[in-house]
């Protein structure tokens, strides 16, 4: 028989970047209005077209309703409660990694992420955004020879505004959902990427993405532009102090495949999920979605959640271009009192479309974890082909693991396959490692671990071996 | 909110009964549904506005049983034409449910009923009158197969309500019959009760003529030990909405559910169902298929809800659809919710059109395409239809589907 008090305390784990960065920082007053949109973009110096996109996108956002439909209960959000702007204060110009704040650098070095020039061994560009604002990006000059672009989204809309004036809002809307039209109006920085015609990106790029105040949203915006014959390989990482309040992370992801083009965008999001009775925690509002514009270009979300207090998250694809493929493998954890309502859509709108569907999710303690998809099959989808398996795993009898699919086909000339199924950790296998030797805790990690191999697969070397190492840390307790 | 006050218009307000009021009240508190929330279900409103479409009749019209009795044995009672039955034998009786008790159960019911999820039996239960509420004891066994029909009028809307108590240790075989006129709207609620260690063998067929309607829901409540095997089958309905609603009050219980709609034209027929266990060791095995052709839209959704009593439930959903033309559309939703940990539940959905591999085997052995198609749809109905508890000489529901097809 399994004690069950052994699991529970194998899935407990301190959240070790919870501490906060001492900094001086900029902040602008809270509450939201137009005028306040309007200082963001004057303190960006943005152009008038982007000014324009933000207050329409705020009007619209006025007259939406915050969604309900998600298996999710938390307490109202006061939006006026919320400081939408920023920045640790810094020089006005800087031209080198050398003038950012140290203690900025100490930040991400202790997360793991290395910004200064002589800990860049790693082959991968980082883009390391701090609150509001992006603080530096690494292995630019390298990219540039390859006619890659990797900037902050701040810098491309002064530098490639062309690009950024063609391509924003036209994967998700400014008036997609409540939370999208949220964040086209106050988004304060994040990612661009742009890929040229027949490159393949030399290296893995990231951003990473750190919440230090208790009483700022973070709303960014990534954008990744892929042209025909291009490939690139995105990862995202966040994480955030504890703090016993509630903080908003409301984002927007988009990205453009063009003919041939493939995208692979993959998080790990390790947001704080607030302490055992559920208090604190970011509240993490995302949307991301790509587009697969062009023939046989592909695009794949990899995710690996573990943090945050409330999940409400759905990497889509929209598969326009013939023989487009679409992906999302997806490892879901929560714990205490966490709740998670993620998935994904996969909209068939072009002929010989593929898409696959890996959702392994693993409720523990008194958490939810919701399963929550769609799979479309247009009228013009002929010959398309969809395959979902959502998996979930429950640990202790307080979980809850809930799966909602949503699948419409209107062309007979096609095919889709769901299949689910819910499950604990079994107790035959459990019994046979220990029996060969295996400590208890290590052979539920082995077992957890085995259960998320399908999407670990997926993920980039360098994440692999992250969320690897996030997972059996979770998993590592007081057992032994 | 017309239908309410057509209700209140036909008749004065006092002539209804208790019940009626009742349903009226809460009905007006909970209300039909909306277009939002027709789309989470995937439907359509305006198919459901047609079946509103119709005004109240309590009248009958003649009504043509489809098919010649089998055999003497079999216990034939059509819902509004007064039937009166009491039997008595050696092994079983079967006893017309006293008024008192009948008012007693649907008031108890009506107080489980929950926002906006049971208005079609608050609809049905507001417009049907006592003539046509048949209620039932069923004690004992070897009881002859029982079949019951309900028949909607032309050119008007009917509410028919059928309770049913089975008895402990009592075993039964029972085919409902909803037959749709033209022009017609037929709202049909059963309500099932199964005590410890009863068994109930149940069909479902429903169809209907050139625009009818149904509205047909299905709420059981299944105690320890007890049996419910449910074979469905809708067809030939402009609109047509399935809503089983199935309760294993403390487990250790078994449900079988094996149920098909076939759309066509601009038909739309959905099924929802809802199972949910509140004990342990229950099981459940489902599978409802789909087949949609021409302009129809099929639509399925299923939930499957495990609480944390309900540990060592056993429960698998399959939803299987047959999308047959370009403009017709099919809609599927299986899901699961579940905080049991110690369970086993599962469920998955298809789609697609008829296996070409299968027929391109058949056609290389000779056999044409209208023959190797018909021979594909013939043994994917058959998995249904033979669950259906009829005598096959008789009724050849199998023919009906090929031969309408």
């Amino acid at each position: 028989m399994v004690n069950e008090n052994l699991v529970k305390d194998v899935v407990k784990e301190p959240y070790k970047y919870g501490f906060v960065t001492d900094i001086e920082t900029e902040k602008i007053e809270k509450g939201l209005n137009e005028d306040i949109i309007k200082l963001i973009s004057q303190k960006k110096e943005e152009p008038q077209f982007l000014l324009d996109f933000r207050l329409k996108a705020f009007k619209k956002w006025q007259k939406m309703k915050e969604p309900d439909w998600a298996a999710l209960g938390y307490k109202k959000i006061d939006y006026q409660d919320i400081i939408y702007y920023s920045a640790p204060k810094q020089k006005e110009k800087i031209s080198s990694l050398d003038e950012v704040d140290p203690k900025l650098l100490e930040t991400f070095d202790k997360l793991g992420i290395p910004l200064t020039e002589q800990k860049k061994l790693t082959n991968v560009a980082v883009d390391a955004v701090f609150d509001s604002v992006s603080i530096a990006t690494t292995f630019r000059e390298e990219l540039a020879e390859h006619g890659v672009i990797f900037c902050s989204i701040s810098e491309a809309v002064k530098n490639h505004a062309d690009l950024i004036e063609k391509y924003l809002g036209t994967v998700v809307p400014a008036s997609d959902n409540y939370f999208a039209a949220l964040n086209s109006a106050v988004f304060s920085d994040g990612s661009f990427v742009y890929i040229p015609k027949g490159v393949t990106c030399p290296m893995d790029l990231s951003s990473y993405f750190r919440i230090n105040s208790g009483d700022s949203g973070q709303f960014e915006r990534t954008l990744i532009i892929a042209e025909e014959l291009s490939s690139v390989s995105y990862l995202e990482g966040c994480t955030a102090p504890m703090f016993d309040t509630n903080t908003l992370h409301a984002a927007v992801v988009e990205l453009i495949a063009l003919d041939d083009a493939s995208i692979k965008y993959s998080t790990v999001q390790n947001w704080y999920a607030g302490d055992e009775e559920g208090i604190g925690g970011i509240f993490n509002f995302v949307t991301k979605r790509g587009k697969c514009l062009g023939k046989r270009s592909k695009i794949s979300w990899s995710q690996v959640e573990t943090g945050s207090a409330i999940t409400w998250k759905y990497p889509s694809c929209l598969l326009l271009g013939e023989e487009s493929v679409g992906e999302f493998y997806s490892v879901a954890l929560t714990n205490n009192l966490q709740q998670a309502d993620t998935g994904t859509k996969m909209i068939h709108i072009g002929p010989k479309t593929k898409s696959t569907i890996v959702s392994k999710g693993i409720s523990a303690g008194k958490s939810k974890n919701s399963y929550r998809g769609l799979v479309k099959m247009g009228r013009k989808a002929t010959g398309s082909r969809n395959y979902s398996q959502c998996d979930s795993m429950l640990i202790g009898d307080q979980a809850s693991a809930n799966t909602f699919p949503y699948i419409k086909s209107q062309q007979p000339n096609s095919e889709i396959e769901h299949e689910a199924s819910t499950c604990r950790i079994s107790e035959d296998q459990l019994f046979y490692l220990q029996s060969r030797g295996i400590e208890f805790e290590e052979a539920v990690s082995m077992m957890v671990s085995g259960f998320c191999r399908d999407v670990f697969n997926q993920l980039p070397m360098e994440f692999a071996a992250e969320a690897d190492k996030l997972l059996a840390l979770k998993l590592e307790g007081s057992v032994g | 909110m017309e239908i309410i006050e057509k209700i209140k218009t036909n008749k004065s307000y006092n002539n209804l009964t208790e019940i009626q009021k009742i349903c009226l009240h809460k009905l007006q508190s909970s209300p039909l549904p909306n277009p939002k929330s027709e789309l989470w279900r995937l439907s359509n409103k305006s198919k459901l506005s047609t079946f509103l479409d119709y005004s109240v009749n309590e009248k009958d019209s003649k009504f043509d049983i489809p098919y010649p009795k089998n055999s003497q044995s079999i216990i034939r009672l059509i819902i509004g034409e007064n039937c009166q039955i009491k039997l008595n034998e050696k092994n079983y009786s079967i006893h017309q449910l006293s008024e008192d008790e009948l008012q007693k159960y649907i008031k108890e019911q009506i107080s489980f009923f929950k926002q906006n999820e049971n208005w079609s039996d608050l609809l049905n239960l507001s417009l049907s009158c006592k003539n046509n509420i048949l209620g039932l004891k069923i004690n004992g066994s070897k009881i002859p197969p029982i079949e019951i029909f309900s028949h909607a009028s032309i050119n008007s809307l009917k509410a028919k309500t059928l309770v049913i108590f089975l008895e402990k240790n009592c075993d039964v075989e029972l085919l409902q019959v909803n037959l749709g006129k033209e022009n017609s709207s037929l709202s049909q609620s059963t309500f099932f009760c199964l005590k410890e260690n009863s068994s109930l063998n149940h069909g479902v067929v429903s169809y209907g003529e050139n625009r009818s309607n149904l509205l047909n829901s299905l709420n059981v409540i299944q105690q320890k030990n007890s049996a419910y095997n449910l074979g469905s089958l809708h067809f030939k309905f402009n609109y047509a909405r399935f809503e089983i609603s199935i309760k294993q009050a403390e487990g250790n219980a078994k449900t079988n559910i094996k149920g098909m709609q076939i759309t066509k034209k601009d038909e739309q027929i959905s099924t929802y169902t809802k199972i949910e266990f509140n004990g342990p060791n229950g099981f459940l095995d489902q599978i409802n298929k789909s087949l949609a052709d021409d302009k129809s839209h099929a639509i399925f959704e299923g939930s499957i809800i495990v609480p944390k009593i309900a540990q060592r439930t056993d429960a698998s959903q399959l939803s299987r659809n047959l999308l047959l033309s370009n403009l017709a559309q099919i809609d599927t939703k299986p899901q699961l919710e579940i905080i049991a940990d110690d369970v086993k539940c599962k469920h998955g959905a298809t789609i697609s059109q008829l296996n070409e591999e299968e027929l391109f085997y058949m056609r290389t052995r000779g056999v044409t395409l209208t023959e190797a198609s018909k021979l594909q749809l013939s043994s994917y109905f058959q998995e249904i239809i033979s669950f259906i508890p009829i005598s096959k000489q008789k009724w050849d529901l199998l023919d009906k589907l090929l031969n309408d097809n």
